[in-house]
């Protein structure tokens, strides 16, 4: 058969590796970071935390606002859970969509539970004699990041 | 290692006028208390006569706050004393961003020529002949 413009996809074609080869490779890398976390050889480790309905990247030593109030008092310490990706270096755990909590460890503590500046909500008609103003002040509590650890339990 | 920024709150009422009512309620009822649940601020009262009563919070970088308990509750007042004691000194400003980290990035900043052949730097890009 002739072969035209369309008779192979225009992306080139991907050869997929043996899947008993793949799988040693796998094993073997799997060790290798096993390996790597037990002796300690990262340096800082950052994560991919789920807090709050948002997603924060977060390190060591970093300060998080948060736009609610959250049940621990002032100097409490609170382990994250939902923790989606954690890396450092030279590696990354990459979670689907979480990693496990033997794996890392997340921990907090709640600095400051303020209030927010003072916003202003205002609704004005134009030729209606039509305006209200409201200012809301909602309140706010500060995370600071203590520690991130993880375990060398991969499998 | 947990270090509360409220330094000291000292409360000024009069012990005659009507509306520090609450703060004279909050001072016989609910001052203990407060001590003893913030060991570490430091409670000062000092009955005088000042035209209004007032609740100043001082905190370990130098910011003075000062709030009206003019005829409010003992509760609120507690309510005020325990915000205040969770507050830090910073002013109550828009901040532009809800996070601070020192060490934004670990596996090196992304700059363009990251994942990309190394040819690129090498030969450098192509220039248009004049």
């Amino acid at each position: 058969v002739a072969k035209t413009s369309l008779t192979s996809p225009p992306w080139p074609k991907v050869k997929l590796p043996d899947p008993v080869e793949e799988a040693k490779f796998h094993a073997e890398v799997v060790q290798k970071v096993n390996k790597m976390i037990a002796t300690g050889q990262y340096g800082r480790l950052f994560a991919v935390v789920h807090f709050a309905s948002k997603q924060w990247k977060i390190t060591s030593e970093d300060l998080i606002m948060m736009d609610n109030v959250l049940e621990a008092e002032c100097g409490d310490r609170i382990r994250l859970e939902k923790v989606l990706l954690v890396g450092a270096d030279d590696f990354t755990l990459i979670g689907r969509p979480l990693l496990g909590k033997e794996l890392v460890r997340v921990e907090a503590t709640v600095i400051e539970k303020t209030e927010s500046w003072p916003k202003i909500n205002m609704r004005f008609r134009k030729r209606r004699n039509y305006q209200r103003k409201k200012i809301i002040v909602h309140p706010q509590t500060v995370l600071r990041i203590n520690t991130i650890e993880i375990f060398p339990c991969l499998s | 290692r947990y270090v509360r920024q409220l330094q000291r709150l000292q409360l000024l009422f009069s012990p005659t006028a009507a509306d520090s009512r609450g703060a004279r309620q909050f001072v016989e009822e609910a001052a203990l208390d407060f001590a003893r649940r913030h060991p570490d601020v430091v409670l000062y009262i000092s009955p005088r006569s000042i035209p209004a009563p007032l609740l100043l919070a001082e905190y370990l970088n130098g910011t003075v706050r000062e709030e009206l308990i003019a005829s409010k509750t003992s509760e609120e007042i507690v309510q005020l004393a325990t915000k205040l004691a969770g507050q830090s000194g910073l002013d109550i400003i828009r901040i532009r961003k809800p996070f601070h980290t020192d060490n934004p990035s670990i596996q090196g900043q992304w700059h363009p020529l990251t994942n990309k052949p190394s040819v690129l730097t090498v030969q450098g890009p192509r220039l248009q002949p004049k």
